[in-house]
């Protein structure tokens, strides 16, 4: 039998769960504009998953890049969810993004 | 040469998040009983993840594992939209037995709470969904 795969499918599932954890803490510290910024890193962490030599590695990188791409699509419906009282909603000021006006003009995505 | 291994895995990453998203809220809100495709969904997620653990290639394990048991996760994800249909936290379809008895009983709703920008049209949610203006969609 066969290990690594297991082992992928396992790691997807605890990358998945820490999505969960960073999307409320970011959306809570942060707020739902920085959506963009995870949205680059997952892609940048799949193309670099494309110059790794060994595919498992390579596959850890791919799961981690997917996983964050997904975090960046659920920023903005956190942010609902916060504002309904389903979640702790922050009530300090929340810095701006580099490039808020442009981000504000690009509507977020969500699944 | 380049390793795509990661890409391939990144798509069925995404795909299984979707579908774990879309899907589900689709499946429970046509099934009038939700244990049939939860069933369904453990054996097939059980099917996979023997593929991957008898697969040689890693690619091949890796995805079947991902999908595999994402399909698990969406077993149970079931259960959890259940309840937030019950609860009001997702609409309910009238024409699904089970969300017109939750509507009946009152605390459930047919629009989606989710679906508006941050800031806008907020509801208090001390307020009970019955007691709420119509949402606008």
């Amino acid at each position: 039998m066969y290990w690594e795969g297991l082992a992928i499918g396992l790691f997807s599932l605890g990358i998945i769960g820490f999505g969960f954890f960073w999307v409320i803490r970011m959306e809570y510290y942060l707020g739902y504009l920085w959506w963009p910024y995870p949205l680059l890193f997952g892609i940048g962490i799949i193309v670099l998953s494309l110059f790794v030599a060994d595919a498992g590695w390579s596959a850890l990188l791919g799961v981690t890049g997917a996983s964050f791409i997904w975090g960046a699509t659920e920023l903005k419906e956190q942010a609902v969810r916060a504002e309904l009282g389903w979640f702790p909603r922050n009530p300090n000021p929340k810095p701006q993004p580099p490039f808020v006006e442009i981000i504000r003009r690009i509507k977020a995505p969500h699944l | 040469m380049l390793q795509t291994s990661g890409l391939w895995l990144a798509i069925a990453t995404f795909l299984s998040i979707w579908w774990g998203h879309v899907g589900v809220r689709w499946l429970e809100a046509k099934c009038a009983d939700i244990r049939p495709p939860m069933v369904v969904l453990i054996i097939a997620g059980l099917l996979l993840n023997l593929v991957a653990l008898f697969s040689a290639n890693v690619t091949i394990g890796g995805v079947c594992s991902v999908v595999g048991i994402s399909l698990w996760w969406d077993a149970f994800e079931l259960v959890r939209q259940d309840r937030r249909v019950r609860h009001g936290h997702a609409p309910a379809n009238p024409h699904n037995p089970r969300h017109a008895r939750y509507l009946a009983e009152g605390r459930a709703t047919i629009h989606d709470p989710l679906d508006r920008e941050p800031g806008e049209a907020l509801i208090l949610p001390q307020q009970p969904v019955r007691e709420r203006e119509p949402e606008t969609v």
